[in-house]
Order: C-alpha cells, then sequence, then structure tokens
C-alpha cells in the first residue's frame, strides 16, 4: 500500500513511506514497501551463526495478528460481507488476545461493531484491552473437562452469534480462514525474502491459528525449497499465551506439517526467562512467545550453524506484565503493601 | 442392537421436522447460559441450572412448588413432550432430564449430539428471539427417591469397600465419572471451578468411567454395543444397584442417563451430592492414587 488515494476534506499529505507519513492508520499495515522491521541480534547469537529478528511488535496495533486480521476483512468486504452491503453488521470473533484486538481496532477505525468471544482463563488486563478498543467482550466458561473437537466455549458461542444473528455479525474466523495464512504468503513471507536478498536460511516461528508458518513457509519454499522452517511448542501444561502444543492444534485447520521442517519442544519457563534477557542484553522488548522462539534459533544455530536466520516475534511484553510477575516473581519487588 | 429406550433420544433431523409441534416444549439448558442468549433452536425455552435448576438457599434440587412455578411460567405442562439439550454434550441436559424424571414427568427426551450438533449443521435453524409459551398449571409428582442416591447410602458401600476387597459382595456400583486426575486425586477440581472440595481422591470401591467416553467426538451417545464394551469392560453389570458421580452432579447425570435410558441398567442413581458433598466430610473414608 505505498499510496493512499482517499480523500478527504482539509489540509493532507499522502502516504510517504520513505517519510513515514501515513494518510491514516491502516496505511501504516506492513508490506513488502513498508515491512516491520528486521533487527540483528548481537549478544545472544551463538558465535558462526546470525539472527534476526522481525519487530511485529511494530504494526500499528501491536502484534502480528494485524496481518490476518486487517487481510480477513479486507475479504469480508470485498466479497460483500462486511460494509455497505451489510448496513450495521459488525465481526465477532473468538479470541484470546492480539487477533481480538486487532480485529477490535480495525473495525473501530472502518465503522463496525465488533464482539470478542474470550475464555475465562484470559486475564484481566487482556479484556480492558479489548474493551479499550471499543469491542463488546463475552466471556465463555473453559469447559470443565473438554470434550476433543467438541464446539463449545469461546468458538461455539462466536459460531452462535454468526449463525444466529448473521444480520449483526460475521465471523472471520482466524482458525480456519485461509486469508489468514494467505496474508502472511503476500506480506510476511516477501517482505522476509526481501529484507535479507534472497539470503534467508531458516525462519523460527511459534504456533497459534498456523497462519504465520502455513503463508511463510508457502513463499518462502516458492523462492528457494531449502529455506528450513522450524517451529517452536511450549512443553506440555504451558500457559503461554496465544501458544499451543501440537497436542492443541486440533482447533486449527491452518495446520501444514508439511511446510515445517523442525518442530523443537522447548521447556515453556524459557518464554519468560528469554523474554527478559532479550530485553535486558538487546534491548528488545520482547514478549513470551518470542522467548520461547528464541530459545529454538539458539538451539539451531549451535547444533546446525544459521548463516541467515530470521525469528517472528510477534508481539512486546507490556501486555505481559502480570504475567512475567507470575513466572519471576523477583520482578515484582519487596516495595508491595504489607499483607495480613 | 438398539438402545434399551430409543424412544428417551431424538436426532436432530426429528426435531427440525417437530419443530411447530405444539404437543413438543424444547429446553435448552447450558454450562454457559450466554450460549442460549445468542441463539438456539427456535422455540427453545432457556433454563440457567444454577438459578432455575437448584433451590436458591438450600444445596438441593428445587423442591416441587418451585419446579411447579418455573414450568407453569414458561409454558410446559404435564402433557408436553420436553426435548432437552446443551452444550458439553447435555451434561445440564442430562441433569435436567434427571430432575424432570425425579418428579415424575412422562415423555422426556435428549437431543443427540446436544446443542454443538445442532450448531456444526447450518442447515439447522437458530434464533435470538425467545418464544413466551402460554403459562400452564404444572403438577409435579412427589420426588422419585429411587433415581438419586443420598450420602448415608454412599457411605455404608463405601464403609462396605474394605470387605469387598476380603472378598465380600459389592453393596453398590459406584461409578466415578469425573476426569482420571480427580478420580486419582491429583486435583480436587478442574482449574477455575467454584465448587470444589477440602480433600481429592474418591469413594472406596468406585471404578473410574470419564463420562466422555460415552460419547463420540461430535457429542453423539456411541452404539449400544461400544457403551455395552465400556461398562462392561469396567465390570459393571445392569443388575446390581449402581450410583453414578461426579463433582457436582452434572456430568453423573450423563452417565445416569447412558446406564440407565441406553443400556437399560435397572437399579441406577444419581448422586448429585458428589464429590463436592462427599470430599468435604469429616472422617469419610477416601481412596487416592497419587
Amino acid at each position: 500500500m505505498p499510496e493512499s488515494t482517499h480523500s478527504q476534506p482539509g489540509t493532507r499529505t499522502t502516504t510517504d513511506l520513505h517519510a513515514r507519513v501515513y494518510d491514516g492508520v491502516l496505511d501504516m499495515m506492513p508490506s513488502e514497501e513498508n515491512p516491520t522491521p528486521l533487527v540483528r541480534l548481537n549478544a545472544l547469537t551463538p558465535p558462526g551463526s546470525t539472527l534476526y529478528a522481525k519487530l511485529e511488535w511494530m504494526n500499528p496495533f501491536g502484534s502480528v495478528k494485524d496481518r490476518a486480521a486487517w487481510a480477513m476483512i479486507r475479504d469480508l468486504e470485498s466479497r460483500g460481507e462486511l460494509g455497505d452491503a451489510k448496513p450495521g453488521r459488525g465481526i465477532v470473533e473468538p479470541t484470546s488476545g492480539n487477533t481480538g484486538f486487532s480485529l477490535a481496532a480495525i473495525a473501530s477505525v472502518r465503522g463496525y461493531p465488533a464482539r470478542a468471544v474470550m475464555p475465562s482463563k484470559v486475564p484481566t488486563e487482556k479484556r480492558a484491552l479489548i474493551r479499550m478498543a471499543g469491542a463488546d467482550v463475552d466471556i465463555s466458561s473453559d469447559a470443565m473437562c473438554p470434550l476433543p473437537g467438541s464446539e463449545d466455549g469461546t468458538i461455539g458461542l462466536a459460531r452462535t452469534y454468526a449463525r444466529a444473528q448473521s444480520n449483526k455479525y460475521v465471523m472471520p474466523n482466524q482458525y480456519e480462514n485461509q486469508i489468514n495464512a494467505r496474508a502472511h504468503e503476500e506480506t510476511t513471507g516477501p517482505e522476509i525474502w526481501r529484507q535479507t536478498q534472497g539470503k534467508v536460511s531458516h525462519v523460527f516461528v511459534s504456533l497459534g491459528t498456523c497462519g504465520t508458518v502455513t503463508g511463510i513457509s508457502r513463499y518462502l519454499k516458492s523462492k528457494n525449497a531449502n529455506v528450513k522452517i522450524i517451529a517452536v511448542q511450549p512443553s506440555p501444561g504451558h500457559d503461554v499465551p496465544g501458544l499451543r502444543n501440537v497436542s492443541e492444534l486440533d482447533v486449527s485447520k491452518l495446520y501444514d506439517p508439511s511446510l515445517i521442517d523442525e518442530i523443537l519442544q522447548i521447556d515453556f519457563n524459557l518464554a519468560y526467562t528469554n523474554a527478559l534477557s532479550l530485553l535486558r542484553r538487546e534491548g528488545l522488548r520482547a514478549g513470551p512467545s518470542s522467548g520461547l522462539i528464541f530459545e529454538g534459533a539458539r538451539i539451531i544455530s549451535a547444533r546446525d550453524g544459521v548463516p541467515m536466520g530470521v525469528m517472528i516475534f510477534c508481539d512486546d511484553i507490556f501486555k505481559y506484565v502480570s504475567t512475567m510477575i507470575k513466572h519471576l516473581p523477583e520482578l515484582g519487588g519487596s516495595d508491595a503493601e504489607g499483607g495480613s | 442392537m438398539t438402545y434399551a429406550h430409543p424412544e428417551s433420544l431424538v436426532s436432530a433431523e426429528w426435531l427440525k421436522s417437530n419443530l411447530t409441534n405444539p404437543s413438543i416444549r424444547i429446553i435448552e439448558v447450558d454450562v454457559d447460559p450466554k450460549q442460549y442468549a445468542a441463539g438456539h433452536i427456535p422455540g427453545a425455552i432457556g433454563l440457567d441450572w444454577a438459578k432455575d435448576l437448584q433451590d436458591p438457599v438450600r444445596r438441593d434440587i428445587p423442591n416441587g412448588d418451585q419446579l411447579a412455578t418455573l414450568l407453569s411460567n414458561r409454558g410446559v405442562g404435564n402433557e408436553h413432550t420436553i426435548v432437552l439439550y446443551g452444550d458439553s454434550a447435555n451434561w445440564f441436559a442430562a441433569y435436567a432430564f434427571w430432575v424432570l424424571k425425579l418428579y415424575g414427568h412422562r415423555d422426556v427426551r435428549l437431543l443427540n449430539g446436544g446443542r454443538a450438533h445442532w450448531l456444526n449443521d447450518s442447515s439447522l435453524p437458530l434464533t435470538p428471539d425467545v418464544v413466551n409459551h402460554p403459562p400452564t398449571t404444572y403438577r409435579p409428582t412427589q420426588p422419585d427417591e429411587t433415581l438419586r442416591a443420598r450420602v448415608s447410602e454412599v457411605l455404608v458401600s463405601a464403609s462396605g469397600a474394605a470387605r469387598v476387597a476380603s472378598g465380600g459382595a459389592k453393596i453398590l456400583q459406584l461409578v466415578d465419572v469425573r476426569s482420571p486426575d480427580e478420580f486419582s486425586g491429583k486435583i480436587i477440581a478442574p482449574p477455575g471451578m467454584n465448587e470444589t472440595a477440602q480433600r481429592a481422591g474418591h469413594i472406596p470401591g468406585a471404578v473410574n468411567v470419564p463420562w466422555a467416553q460415552a460419547t463420540n467426538a461430535d457429542g453423539t451417545f456411541k452404539s449400544v454395543d461400544e457403551l455395552r464394551t465400556l461398562y462392561g469392560g469396567k465390570g459393571l453389570t445392569p443388575g446390581a444397584p449402581t450410583v453414578a458421580y461426579c463433582r457436582i452432579g452434572e456430568r453423573s447425570s450423563h452417565t445416569w442417563f447412558v446406564l440407565k435410558y441406553l443400556l437399560g441398567f435397572d437399579n441406577v442413581r444419581n448422586y448429585d451430592g458428589s464429590w463436592t458433598e462427599y470430599g468435604n466430610l469429616i472422617g469419610a473414608p477416601i481412596e487416592k492414587n497419587v
């Protein structure tokens, strides 16, 4: 999106990516011409390897999910499912955080109502963030002993809104919508190829909806079949927000193991300790999922050597303060008020 | 082979063709009542298990007067065929089934597969519109206590478990339908639950058959042969006095339905006090495997 053609009254400039002047917040959405930054790690990379972090928190609403959210909304608009063809209709989506915030913010900018259905285990701060962006929030009970493959809880509730109140809601459905993966095939993949001048040898990603890994892998392997796609998964019992262990991936229709060269299982505690190291040693305010991805890159660098590795750092640490304190209580300090 | 009481189960197709049948009342009961509010089967009445199907003060099922008021106001008569469905593969729908049978409702049925099965078939209608049926005068019978197990009976069986171990006869077949971690005592209750107990473990002599083992992945019930193999494989026989329990009595209602109406166990009761009653008792014997 190099130039905007929007026209509104008053004095204004058109979007100029070189000057970083944008005609509106949605013109900031990433593309080959307007990529998120790639920053080299200088202190933590094992000798002999080169690792870059792709800073997805530089997206307008703070996470990699902006890409899928924007692509899904544009797709719904182009198919007449949202916009003038369906006046008053908004979106509903089951989400545990970043996608909900991206969708809610984009919906607000575009003038659509939004409703996010979140599991009860999601911390209050994330619920509040989505409300701040203008969405209604439903908290759905987590299944007490879930039935595999069942459509209860958040997905069932969101699907119910979309089916029973289709005049009011359409569900982008990040878990099944191929546009989610295509967003990365059309933006993240080409950005990495161009930013590394085609030298990328490894990409390190995490697994959630699997849109990121599937889209990036499709594009980069079409350019160079030897690019290695390495996915990390947290060890079982984890509480790393937004990530899934392979055993939890049945919810996603975008997971395609043939596009992944290797899946590393990482002790989930390293998500938190590595996030701290990334901030303190590299100055990168990366969130817990990035801590896990970095560990995967570190392991492969030490084992095989990585000529040009790119790590997808999905979001930043600011929204995980309470999660970080839970795992690293010393961060809370000893300055708390005395209890009873 | 077919189920022992196939008339107790209806398919989505059957219900779709009976949506406007005046002799039927459809009732949705969910773990999460927001599901009904967002959308439900056209004409369905929504009941909230915590507000409508519990006594508001004591820990108990509603008494006869409370149930009569509820059903009369919602337009359910004694003559109606009641079709129940809900989320979590009919947990609380099965609990409502049990309460209605306890109070003598003649014709109660479950929608096979529950709400998720209906939701996933886009040819089946859903609506947020609430229908108000004309009020009735509902008259429940005296509660049929042969369907309900009390803690005193369970305790007698539990303290006899040691005798069973040395070759004596089992007093009750106790079926613990909770998850393996709750049964073993690794956890007291699933994370985040409000209703819990002081102690973890299970009632001595109980066998663990998690409720979901009776269902297919889409929430519908397994075939009678599969169910017979499942429960028979755990040593449960249809003729012996049987009690199902869980944490608060809803998952065990699901298994109670399976044993009584699908497999034809003729003496099976639901222990609605379940682990939140038993696991709080001073001095009650407990088995723990961790």
